[in-house]
């Protein structure tokens, strides 16, 4: 039957095809379009306007915008017609999500500021400039930096995309008042002292606990974990980064005996189940928590305006395993990973010669101690250390030595997945324990199957 | 018919008339609906149609951090995603069987608990009463509270030992302080709660609106015939409002299913199993993990889930057609 009137069938073609062939040329070309180029080695750069994206200090707020607008001042007063603006990131989340915006749009920020664990995702996007020998050679060569920092910057010496800003270690926080009023004159160097002590402390009665922990935290469960496995010589995952270890019996009773501060030895308060980092060091600000584990700087701020004011102190904290008295031959004295925040430069930048040299103004030794003074951040450049005593007096000096015992995490692209499912398995045993106050330990297997299965699957996908 | 030809064709053979050719304006009128249509199916086709074909383009690939950069180029991984997720020893079975089984919990105790509260209210506030103006507009502020806030809101509420919930129901000795909402099995329970009080009203709106259709004159014919106000109820109320009712039900079943605010912001992105819902999944997998492959799969099978509402849907919303 012949029909000169628009059918409904070829109507749905003809509108669909006009409409794929507006959208699929928009959608292309906005992706993939743009071109790299290295940044040059010499020469003064061309004015332009440098953009950078880093993670919001919610501790210092207004010290950080202090410091942005230092770093502001010196570069356009060096760069005369150049600018510098910058946006913050307050998670994680926002983090991930820029980066994965940024790569597969090949637009994005000239600079990105990242936690050192999430530089092996960054390297692995391929959507970051290499500093080369020459690069670094601009901002001062690698020697300048404090040497741990720099094994968190790339797979290997000539991959390095990330350059150290700050530092962020670990050391072992314990309350002072505490300690003395149970009789305690030093802080444990095993984990069986640890547990020991923390006993000692503990009293339910009143409120006191040994330790706090945040089992309910999306990364402090990795951090622990990771912790009692590199001191007993257990790895989270293979040398090659292809297969995850999470259900060995390694990893099962390095899980075990973090669950059992609050399950066997009762130790942690069950509320600590539902804890995340902020909550710890909340709990601990209340003076009614002996110690708290790999801990880092940024509670100074609050626990200074707290109960626990005068009363708390940082040192190195135990490294011998649980139920050792010495350490084993595999096993390594990490008081921490390697932490920090590091600088990349966007490959697809158009002004990576005018990032390089704001990136050289952030560290300057001035510029770093600014880090420190204003926001409490450990700097990384070790020429601040000796023009500024502070840093290495009390607390710091904790700080200092626990971030020459910090060792990397190994550097692969998908470190994050391992952190999520690992993260899953320690908050489902948690609430197990929160809820009726043990676990069982063939659910804790089963949960770090599962882990491990979901590790493996994007791995291998 | 007569072979290929319309009666009409066939009735002019048979008495020797020519057929007469369509006319212009005939034509011109029979395209008009197709091309007003022209710019809504335009965008949705951008909007909906070409994003779809990409995600389920994008499950059968190894898209994820290695891969980003380049992602029109991510290698061709096949099913691989929907086998390791579905398969009976696939290693994501049970995190994805889990999702769904959570999603499907979620949304049909919540569709369940908030229909009665949201009829009941209509009910109510569809009778004469004094400050039924203000009333009303109080009993909408749950709904338009931004869901964000109505999740940090509740997040505060079940914390844990300092929390309203726990305070309440220790004293009143109905519950410790200690009952853990956020974490375990009561987890599920909190999140069915705090969307209750979130989505009730859109059941409120949707039957208040359809209450106000029904005529007087049914209810005093049903008072003549000897109902009372239970059996006008069942018999005029029920019935008249039934249509408006369901599709209201199946449109929020649907929405429960895909909320993902919620739940992100009262558990996080490591939640506890017993509320890691679809969507949350989904996220968890894409962003947080760059397994973007895998995600896409997902999203795809709670597309196909959720197909048996929207089938459902789309015939409650033909309710009322006379073709």
């Amino acid at each position: 039957m012949s029909n000169d009137g628009l059918t409904r069938r070829s109507f749905l073609k003809v509108a669909g095809a006009g409409a794929a062939t507006v959208a699929f040329p928009t959608v292309l070309l906005s992706c993939g379009q743009s071109t790299t180029t290295p940044p040059s080695t010499s020469g003064k750069p061309k004015p332009g306007s440098i953009s950078m994206f880093i993670s919001k200090d919610t501790a210092h707020p207004q010290e950080q915008a202090q410091l942005l607008d230092m770093i502001k001042q010196k570069f356009e007063s060096q760069f005369h017609g150049s600018t510098f603006t910058y946006d913050t990131y307050a998670s994680a989340d926002e983090e991930l999500t820029k980066l994965e915006t940024a790569a597969a749009a090949r637009q994005g920020p000239d600079i990105f500021e990242f936690g050192s664990t999430l530089v092996p995702t960054a390297y692995a996007t391929n959507a970051f400039e290499v500093i080369t020998n020459d690069l670094w050679d601009r901002v001062g060569g690698k020697k300048i930096f404090f040497a741990p920092q720099l094994t968190m910057s790339g797979p290997s010496p000539d991959k390095l995309i990330a350059i150290p800003e700050t530092a962020n270690p670990f050391a072992f926080l314990y309350n002072k008042k505490l300690f003395q009023d149970a009789g305690i004159s030093r802080t444990p160097t095993t984990w069986n002292e640890f547990i020991e002590t923390a006993k000692a402390l503990t009293n339910p009665a009143a409120g006191q606990w040994g330790v706090a922990m945040a089992p309910a935290d999306g990364f402090d469960p990795w951090h622990k974990i990771w912790l009692f496995g590199i001191q007993k010589g257990v790895d989270l995952m293979d040398k090659t980064g292809k297969k995850g270890l999470l259900d060995s019996e390694g990893v099962v009773t390095a899980c075990a005996f973090w669950l059992d501060w609050m399950a066997k030895f009762k130790i942690a308060s069950r509320q600590n189940a539902t804890f995340k980092g902020a909550d710890e060091t909340k709990a601990f600000a209340t003076g009614k928590i002996g110690m708290s584990v790999m801990t880092g700087p940024g509670g100074i701020v609050s626990f200074d305006k707290s109960p626990v004011a005068g009363q708390y102190a940082y040192t190195t904290g135990p490294t011998v395993p649980y139920g050792m008295s010495s350490m084993p031959s595999a096993g390594k004295p990490a008081q921490g990973f390697v932490s920090g925040q590091y600088l990349t430069i966007f490959k697809y930048s158009k002004n990576k010669d005018l990032a390089m040299e704001l990136i050289k103004i952030i560290v300057t030794p001035e510029i770093q101690y600014q880090f420190f003074n204003l926001r409490k951040q450990q700097p990384v450049v070790l020429e601040t250390f000796n023009k500024y005593a502070e840093l290495k007096q009390t607390p710091w000096d904790a700080f200092y030595q626990a971030e020459l015992k910090a060792y990397p995490t190994p550097f692969f692209g998908s470190w994050g997945q391992l952190e999520v499912v690992l993260g899953q398995a320690i908050n489902k045993m948690a609430a197990q324990v929160g809820v009726s106050g043990s676990y069982n330990m063939d659910d804790l297997r089963t949960a770090l199957k599962q882990a491990n299965q979901q590790l493996q699957a994007s791995i291998n996908s | 018919m007569i072979g290929n030809r319309s009666e009409t064709e066939a009735t002019a053979a048979v008495v020797g008339l020519r057929v007469a050719a369509p006319r212009r304006g005939r034509g011109a009128a029979l395209r008009a609906p197709f091309g007003l249509m022209v710019p809504s199916l335009a965008l949705l086709t951008v909007v909906v149609f070409i994003p779809m074909a990409f995600a389920l383009y994008i499950s059968l690939t190894g898209l994820n951090q290695y891969t980003i950069g380049d992602w029109l180029h991510a290698p061709f991984v096949g099913v691989r995603h929907y086998v390791d997720g579905l398969a009976p020893n696939g290693p994501l079975t049970g995190s994805l069987l889990n999702s769904v089984k959570a999603s499907l919990l979620f949304s049909l105790l919540t569709t369940a608990a908030i229909t009665p509260i949201g009829v009941g209210a209509a009910l109510l506030f569809n009778g004469p009463l004094r400050g039924r103006a203000l009333l009303r507009a109080i009993m909408l502020l749950p709904y338009i509270i931004p869901t964000f806030v109505n999740a940090i809101l509740w997040r505060l509420v079940f914390m844990n030992g300092s929390g309203v919930a726990d305070q309440i129901l220790a004293a009143l000795h109905l519950g410790s302080r200690e009952t853990f909402w956020l974490i375990g099995p009561n987890a599920l329970w909190a999140l069915v709660i705090a969307d209750v009080w979130a989505a009730w009203p859109f059941v409120y709106l949707m039957a208040l609106a359809a209450l106000q259709t029904i005529p007087d004159e049914l209810y005093d014919a049903a008072t003549i015939d000897g109902a009372g106000r239970t059996r006008a109820f069942w018999n005029v109320t029920l019935p008249l409002i039934r249509p408006t009712l369901g599709l209201a039900l199946v449109l929020s079943t649907i929405n429960h299913f895909n909320n993902f605010t919620l739940p992100f912001v009262m558990f996080g992105t490591s939640p506890p199993e017993q509320v890691n819902v679809l969507p949350l999944n989904i996220y968890v997998n894409s962003f947080i993990t760059f397994n973007f492959g895998l995600g896409a799969a997902m999203s795809v099978v709670a597309l196909v889930v959720m197909l048996t509402p929207a089938v459902v849907y789309l015939r409650a919303a033909r309710v009322g057609d006379t073709d």
